[in-house]
Protein backbone atom coordinates (compact mmCIF):
# COMPACT_ATOMS: atom_id res chain seq x y z
CA UNK A 1 0.00 0.00 0.00
CA UNK A 2 2.68 2.56 1.19
CA UNK A 3 4.91 1.38 -1.41
CA UNK A 4 2.22 1.83 -4.52
CA UNK A 5 1.77 5.48 -2.58
CA UNK A 6 5.76 6.20 -3.24
CA UNK A 7 5.96 4.44 -6.75
CA UNK A 8 3.37 6.88 -7.64
CA UNK A 9 4.98 9.59 -5.82
CA UNK A 10 8.45 8.89 -7.78
CA UNK A 11 6.89 8.43 -10.94
CA UNK A 12 7.85 4.85 -11.81
CA UNK A 13 5.58 2.44 -13.49
CA UNK A 14 5.33 -1.15 -14.44
CA UNK A 15 7.14 -1.78 -17.36
CA UNK A 16 4.22 -2.60 -20.40
CA UNK A 17 6.99 -3.26 -23.26
CA UNK A 18 4.60 -2.59 -26.13
CA UNK A 19 7.44 -1.15 -27.78
CA UNK A 20 8.33 -5.13 -28.42
CA UNK A 21 5.83 -5.77 -30.13
CA UNK A 22 6.69 -2.77 -32.07
CA UNK A 23 10.28 -3.79 -33.25
CA UNK A 24 8.69 -7.45 -33.67
CA UNK A 25 6.33 -6.05 -36.38
CA UNK A 26 7.99 -3.80 -37.94
CA UNK A 27 11.05 -6.41 -38.88
CA UNK A 28 8.20 -8.67 -40.32
CA UNK A 29 6.86 -6.17 -42.26
CA UNK A 30 9.98 -4.78 -43.70
CA UNK A 31 10.92 -8.13 -44.48
CA UNK A 32 7.44 -8.92 -46.40
CA UNK A 33 8.06 -5.29 -48.11
CA UNK A 34 11.32 -6.59 -49.42
CA UNK A 35 9.50 -9.86 -50.62
CA UNK A 36 6.59 -7.91 -52.74
CA UNK A 37 7.37 -8.36 -56.46
CA UNK A 38 5.19 -6.49 -59.01
CA UNK A 39 3.16 -8.14 -61.84
CA UNK A 40 5.02 -6.53 -64.63
CA UNK A 41 8.53 -8.47 -62.84
CA UNK A 42 6.09 -12.12 -62.03
CA UNK A 43 5.51 -11.27 -66.09
CA UNK A 44 8.86 -11.29 -67.03
CA UNK A 45 9.75 -13.96 -65.15
CA UNK A 46 6.71 -16.55 -66.24
CA UNK A 47 8.54 -15.88 -70.34
CA UNK A 48 11.46 -15.98 -69.16
CA UNK A 49 11.14 -19.22 -67.15
CA UNK A 50 9.30 -21.24 -69.94
CA UNK A 51 11.57 -19.88 -72.46
CA UNK A 52 14.57 -21.66 -71.10
CA UNK A 53 12.41 -24.63 -70.27
CA UNK A 54 11.59 -24.84 -73.80
CA UNK A 55 14.95 -25.46 -75.13
CA UNK A 56 14.91 -28.48 -73.23
CA UNK A 57 11.59 -29.63 -73.41
CA UNK A 58 8.31 -29.65 -74.83
CA UNK A 59 6.23 -28.52 -72.49
CA UNK A 60 2.89 -27.46 -72.24
CA UNK A 61 2.51 -24.02 -71.82
CA UNK A 62 -1.40 -23.43 -70.65
CA UNK A 63 -0.65 -26.11 -67.96
CA UNK A 64 2.22 -24.05 -67.03
CA UNK A 65 1.64 -22.83 -63.25
CA UNK A 66 4.25 -20.06 -61.26
CA UNK A 67 3.42 -19.41 -57.58
CA UNK A 68 5.09 -17.75 -54.96
CA UNK A 69 4.45 -19.32 -52.15
CA UNK A 70 4.89 -17.66 -48.13
CA UNK A 71 5.53 -18.90 -45.09
CA UNK A 72 6.72 -17.07 -41.81
CA UNK A 73 9.79 -18.35 -42.22
CA UNK A 74 10.34 -18.20 -45.91
CA UNK A 75 9.02 -17.44 -49.26
CA UNK A 76 9.36 -20.15 -52.51
CA UNK A 77 8.88 -19.55 -55.62
CA UNK A 78 6.97 -22.63 -57.08
CA UNK A 79 7.12 -23.68 -60.66
CA UNK A 80 4.63 -26.40 -62.27
CA UNK A 81 4.68 -27.54 -65.92
CA UNK A 82 4.26 -30.62 -67.45
CA UNK A 83 6.35 -31.84 -69.52
CA UNK A 84 5.19 -33.12 -73.29
CA UNK A 85 8.70 -34.29 -74.40
CA UNK A 86 12.38 -33.59 -74.03
CA UNK A 87 14.24 -32.54 -77.00
CA UNK A 88 17.37 -34.35 -78.53
CA UNK A 89 20.45 -32.69 -79.67
CA UNK A 90 21.24 -30.13 -77.26
CA UNK A 91 24.66 -27.97 -77.66
CA UNK A 92 26.68 -28.02 -74.06
CA UNK A 93 26.19 -24.81 -73.74
CA UNK A 94 22.11 -25.14 -73.82
CA UNK A 95 22.16 -23.42 -77.17
CA UNK A 96 19.74 -25.42 -79.75
CA UNK B 1 35.41 24.78 -53.08
CA UNK B 2 31.67 23.55 -53.69
CA UNK B 3 29.36 23.59 -51.41
CA UNK B 4 27.53 19.90 -50.20
CA UNK B 5 23.96 20.02 -51.36
CA UNK B 6 22.15 17.72 -48.26
CA UNK B 7 18.62 16.16 -48.83
CA UNK B 8 16.31 16.19 -45.76
CA UNK B 9 14.15 13.16 -46.49
CA UNK B 10 11.83 10.83 -44.43
CA UNK B 11 9.37 9.18 -46.66
CA UNK B 12 6.28 10.02 -44.00
CA UNK B 13 5.03 12.93 -43.74
CA UNK B 14 4.61 14.77 -40.35
CA UNK B 15 7.87 13.54 -39.01
CA UNK B 16 9.74 16.60 -38.56
CA UNK B 17 11.53 17.26 -41.74
CA UNK B 18 10.41 20.75 -42.19
CA UNK B 19 11.55 21.58 -38.46
CA UNK B 20 14.78 19.83 -39.05
CA UNK B 21 15.87 21.73 -42.27
CA UNK B 22 14.62 25.52 -40.96
CA UNK B 23 16.76 24.44 -37.90
CA UNK B 24 19.81 22.63 -39.07
CA UNK B 25 19.89 25.56 -41.58
CA UNK B 26 19.83 28.07 -38.96
CA UNK B 27 22.63 26.61 -36.93
CA UNK B 28 25.18 26.08 -39.70
CA UNK B 29 24.61 29.25 -40.37
CA UNK B 30 25.40 30.34 -36.49
CA UNK B 31 28.83 29.04 -37.50
CA UNK B 32 29.50 31.24 -39.96
CA UNK B 33 28.77 28.80 -42.99
CA UNK B 34 26.31 30.61 -45.55
CA UNK B 35 23.66 28.62 -45.94
CA UNK B 36 20.61 27.94 -48.25
CA UNK B 37 17.13 25.97 -47.32
CA UNK B 38 15.37 24.59 -50.63
CA UNK B 39 11.61 24.09 -49.92
CA UNK B 40 11.03 21.68 -52.15
CA UNK B 41 7.31 20.83 -51.26
CA UNK B 42 6.41 22.60 -54.86
CA UNK B 43 2.20 23.43 -54.26
CA UNK B 44 2.29 22.61 -50.66
CA UNK B 45 5.38 24.84 -49.34
CA UNK B 46 5.41 25.67 -45.76
CA UNK B 47 9.28 25.91 -44.64
CA UNK B 48 8.57 29.62 -45.52
CA UNK B 49 6.24 29.99 -42.65
CA UNK B 50 8.40 27.61 -40.22
CA UNK B 51 10.93 30.29 -41.01
CA UNK B 52 9.04 33.17 -40.30
CA UNK B 53 9.86 34.43 -44.25
CA UNK B 54 6.45 34.21 -45.87
CA UNK B 55 5.71 37.41 -46.77
CA UNK B 56 9.01 37.87 -48.25
CA UNK B 57 8.18 36.40 -50.96
CA UNK B 58 9.03 37.53 -54.42
CA UNK B 59 9.83 34.63 -56.27
CA UNK B 60 10.41 31.44 -55.91
CA UNK B 61 12.51 27.74 -56.81
CA UNK B 62 10.79 27.27 -60.22
CA UNK B 63 11.45 31.02 -61.55
CA UNK B 64 15.34 30.29 -60.43
CA UNK B 65 15.30 26.52 -62.22
CA UNK B 66 13.54 28.35 -64.96
CA UNK B 67 15.67 30.92 -65.19
CA UNK B 68 12.98 33.53 -65.22
CA UNK B 69 15.08 35.10 -61.95
CA UNK B 70 18.30 34.87 -61.11
CA UNK B 71 18.95 32.83 -58.05
CA UNK B 72 20.12 35.89 -56.12
CA UNK B 73 16.10 37.23 -56.37
CA UNK B 74 14.75 34.09 -55.34
CA UNK B 75 17.32 33.63 -52.34
CA UNK B 76 15.38 35.51 -49.30
CA UNK B 77 18.29 36.57 -46.90
CA UNK B 78 17.11 36.04 -42.84
CA UNK B 79 17.50 39.01 -41.22
CA UNK B 80 17.70 37.57 -37.76
CA UNK B 81 20.57 35.15 -38.22
CA UNK B 82 23.39 36.29 -40.81
CA UNK B 83 24.24 33.94 -44.29
CA UNK B 84 21.37 31.87 -44.05
CA UNK B 85 18.76 32.37 -46.76
CA UNK B 86 15.63 30.57 -48.19
CA UNK B 87 14.84 29.11 -51.39
CA UNK B 88 10.70 28.83 -51.32
CA UNK B 89 8.43 26.64 -52.88
CA UNK B 90 6.08 27.69 -55.57
CA UNK B 91 2.34 27.36 -54.69
CA UNK B 92 0.92 27.25 -57.83
CA UNK B 93 2.86 24.78 -59.66
CA UNK B 94 3.03 21.16 -58.99
CA UNK B 95 6.00 18.92 -58.25
CA UNK B 96 6.25 17.74 -62.08
CA UNK B 97 6.98 20.81 -63.51
CA UNK B 98 10.79 20.57 -62.19
CA UNK B 99 12.55 17.40 -63.62
CA UNK B 100 15.31 15.60 -61.58
CA UNK B 101 17.71 16.90 -64.85
CA UNK B 102 16.85 20.33 -64.14
CA UNK B 103 17.45 19.77 -60.52
CA UNK B 104 21.35 18.75 -61.16
CA UNK B 105 22.20 21.45 -63.31
CA UNK B 106 20.37 23.95 -60.65
CA UNK B 107 22.47 22.06 -57.87
CA UNK B 108 25.46 23.11 -59.89
CA UNK B 109 24.40 26.76 -59.32
CA UNK B 110 23.86 26.38 -55.54
CA UNK B 111 27.09 24.64 -55.06
CA UNK B 112 29.09 27.65 -56.45
CA UNK B 113 27.30 30.24 -53.89
CA UNK B 114 26.60 28.54 -50.61
CA UNK B 115 28.53 26.06 -48.35
CA UNK B 116 25.82 23.82 -47.38
CA UNK B 117 22.38 23.56 -49.31
CA UNK B 118 19.68 21.64 -47.51
CA UNK B 119 16.54 20.21 -49.55
CA UNK B 120 13.33 19.78 -47.82
CA UNK B 121 12.33 16.87 -49.81
CA UNK B 122 8.31 16.56 -50.16
CA UNK B 123 6.63 12.91 -48.19
CA UNK B 124 5.94 10.68 -50.78
CA UNK B 125 8.49 8.80 -52.87
CA UNK B 126 6.98 10.61 -56.15
CA UNK B 127 8.80 13.41 -58.24
CA UNK B 128 9.06 14.86 -55.62
CA UNK B 129 11.49 13.47 -54.14
CA UNK B 130 13.03 12.19 -57.55
CA UNK B 131 13.78 15.99 -57.40
CA UNK B 132 15.35 16.42 -53.84
CA UNK B 133 17.50 14.28 -54.43
CA UNK B 134 18.76 14.47 -57.65
CA UNK B 135 21.66 16.64 -56.92
CA UNK B 136 22.11 16.09 -53.42
CA UNK B 137 25.76 14.74 -52.15
CA UNK B 138 24.37 13.82 -48.83
CA UNK B 139 21.13 12.68 -46.87
CA UNK B 140 19.57 12.80 -43.47
CA UNK B 141 17.12 10.38 -43.25
CA UNK B 142 14.41 12.07 -40.35
CA UNK B 143 12.18 9.54 -38.61
CA UNK B 144 9.84 9.18 -35.50
CA UNK B 145 9.95 6.32 -33.11
CA UNK B 146 7.04 4.61 -34.58
CA UNK B 147 6.07 1.86 -36.59
CA UNK B 148 4.88 3.50 -40.10
CA UNK B 149 7.72 6.24 -39.85
CA UNK B 150 10.07 3.81 -38.92
CA UNK B 151 9.11 1.61 -42.17
CA UNK B 152 9.03 4.44 -44.39
CA UNK B 153 12.47 5.38 -43.24
CA UNK B 154 13.43 1.65 -44.51
CA UNK B 155 12.07 1.89 -48.07
CA UNK B 156 13.59 5.48 -48.26
CA UNK B 157 16.83 4.35 -47.45
CA UNK B 158 17.08 1.79 -50.08
CA UNK B 159 15.81 4.29 -52.58
CA UNK B 160 18.79 6.29 -51.50
CA UNK B 161 20.84 3.30 -51.35
CA UNK B 162 19.89 2.97 -54.86
CA UNK B 163 20.95 6.57 -55.69
CA UNK B 164 24.46 5.66 -54.22
CA UNK B 165 24.02 8.18 -51.25
CA UNK B 166 24.58 6.66 -47.70
CA UNK B 167 22.23 8.23 -45.67
CA UNK B 168 22.69 9.45 -41.84
CA UNK B 169 19.94 8.90 -39.63
CA UNK B 170 17.99 11.30 -37.23
CA UNK B 171 15.10 10.10 -34.53
CA UNK B 172 13.07 13.28 -34.11
CA UNK B 173 10.18 13.51 -31.74
CA UNK B 174 11.36 11.02 -28.48
CA UNK B 175 9.17 10.74 -25.98
CA UNK B 176 11.52 9.83 -22.95
CA UNK B 177 9.25 8.66 -20.28
CA UNK B 178 7.69 6.21 -23.12
CA UNK B 179 10.83 5.18 -23.88
CA UNK B 180 11.73 4.23 -20.30
CA UNK B 181 8.41 2.61 -20.02
CA UNK B 182 8.84 0.32 -22.85
CA UNK B 183 5.99 2.31 -24.66
CA UNK B 184 8.31 3.69 -27.25
CA UNK B 185 10.64 1.90 -29.65
CA UNK B 186 14.15 3.33 -27.85
CA UNK B 187 17.19 4.99 -30.65
CA UNK B 188 18.58 1.09 -30.44
CA UNK B 189 15.87 -0.94 -31.58
CA UNK B 190 15.32 2.14 -34.63
CA UNK B 191 18.99 2.00 -35.24
CA UNK B 192 19.11 -1.97 -34.91
CA UNK B 193 16.14 -2.34 -37.53
CA UNK B 194 17.61 0.35 -40.21
CA UNK B 195 21.04 -0.28 -39.74
CA UNK B 196 22.28 3.11 -40.73
CA UNK B 197 24.30 5.53 -39.01
CA UNK B 198 22.77 7.87 -36.43
CA UNK B 199 23.99 11.52 -36.18
CA UNK B 200 21.32 13.07 -33.13
CA UNK B 201 18.47 12.03 -31.24
CA UNK B 202 15.49 15.17 -31.10
CA UNK B 203 13.03 14.82 -27.84
CA UNK B 204 9.46 16.19 -28.20
CA UNK B 205 9.10 19.75 -27.51
CA UNK B 206 6.66 22.28 -26.87
CA UNK B 207 8.82 24.32 -28.17
CA UNK B 208 8.51 23.29 -31.69
CA UNK B 209 5.02 24.54 -32.06
CA UNK B 210 5.62 27.67 -30.05
CA UNK B 211 8.73 28.49 -32.40
CA UNK B 212 6.50 27.38 -35.51
CA UNK B 213 3.24 29.81 -33.95
CA UNK B 214 5.50 32.89 -34.24
CA UNK B 215 8.60 31.97 -36.85
CA UNK B 216 11.25 32.45 -34.60
CA UNK B 217 14.41 29.61 -34.75
CA UNK B 218 14.00 27.24 -32.79
CA UNK B 219 17.84 27.27 -32.50
CA UNK B 220 17.73 30.72 -30.95
CA UNK B 221 15.19 29.30 -28.50
CA UNK B 222 17.98 29.09 -25.26
CA UNK B 223 15.92 26.23 -23.32
CA UNK B 224 14.63 24.34 -26.01
CA UNK B 225 15.64 21.02 -26.00
CA UNK B 226 14.60 19.69 -29.28
CA UNK B 227 16.79 23.08 -30.80
CA UNK B 228 19.44 22.05 -28.72
CA UNK B 229 19.90 18.89 -30.29
CA UNK B 230 19.48 19.99 -33.83
CA UNK B 231 22.43 22.55 -33.12
CA UNK B 232 24.46 19.37 -32.63
CA UNK B 233 23.43 17.35 -35.21
CA UNK B 234 24.53 20.74 -37.34
CA UNK B 235 27.71 20.73 -35.75
CA UNK B 236 28.33 16.83 -36.55
CA UNK B 237 27.35 17.73 -40.01
CA UNK B 238 30.01 20.84 -40.03
CA UNK B 239 32.57 18.21 -39.28
CA UNK B 240 32.60 17.83 -35.54
CA UNK B 241 31.90 14.07 -35.82
CA UNK B 242 33.31 12.75 -32.78
CA UNK B 243 31.14 15.19 -30.60
CA UNK B 244 28.49 12.64 -29.02
CA UNK B 245 25.58 11.57 -29.43
CA UNK B 246 22.82 12.75 -26.08
CA UNK B 247 19.82 10.43 -25.39
CA UNK B 248 17.02 12.69 -24.20
CA UNK B 249 16.08 11.27 -20.58
CA UNK B 250 12.89 11.55 -19.07
CA UNK B 251 12.09 14.90 -16.85
CA UNK B 252 12.09 14.88 -12.95
CA UNK B 253 15.02 12.09 -13.73
CA UNK B 254 16.40 12.42 -10.38
CA UNK B 255 13.48 11.73 -8.79
CA UNK B 256 13.12 8.94 -10.68
CA UNK B 257 16.86 7.56 -9.96
CA UNK B 258 16.35 8.23 -6.19
CA UNK B 259 13.10 5.99 -5.86
CA UNK B 260 15.32 3.11 -7.89
CA UNK B 261 17.66 3.76 -5.21
CA UNK B 262 15.07 2.67 -2.60
CA UNK B 263 13.84 0.08 -4.39
CA UNK B 264 10.78 1.19 -5.86
CA UNK B 265 11.88 1.01 -9.12
CA UNK B 266 10.58 -1.38 -11.75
Amino acid sequence: MFNDFLRKMMGSSPKSDSKDVAKKRLKFALIYDKLEVSDDTLRCLHRDIVEVISRYFEIDQEAFKMDIRRSDELSALIVNTPILSAKRHISPTGQR
Amino acid sequence: MDGRIIVITSGKGGVGKTTATASIGAALALEGRRVAVVDMDIGLRNLDVVMGLENRIVFNVVDAVKGKCKLKQASIKDRRIENLYLIPASQSDNKNVLSPEEMVSFGEILRKEFDFVLMDCPAGIERGFENSVASADEAVVICAPEVSSVRDADRVIGLLYAKSITPKLVINRIIPEMVERGDMLNHIDVVDVLSIELIGLVPMDDQVIIATNTGNPLVLQKKSKAGEAFRRIALRLNGMTDLPIEVPQAEGHFWRKIGTKLGLGK
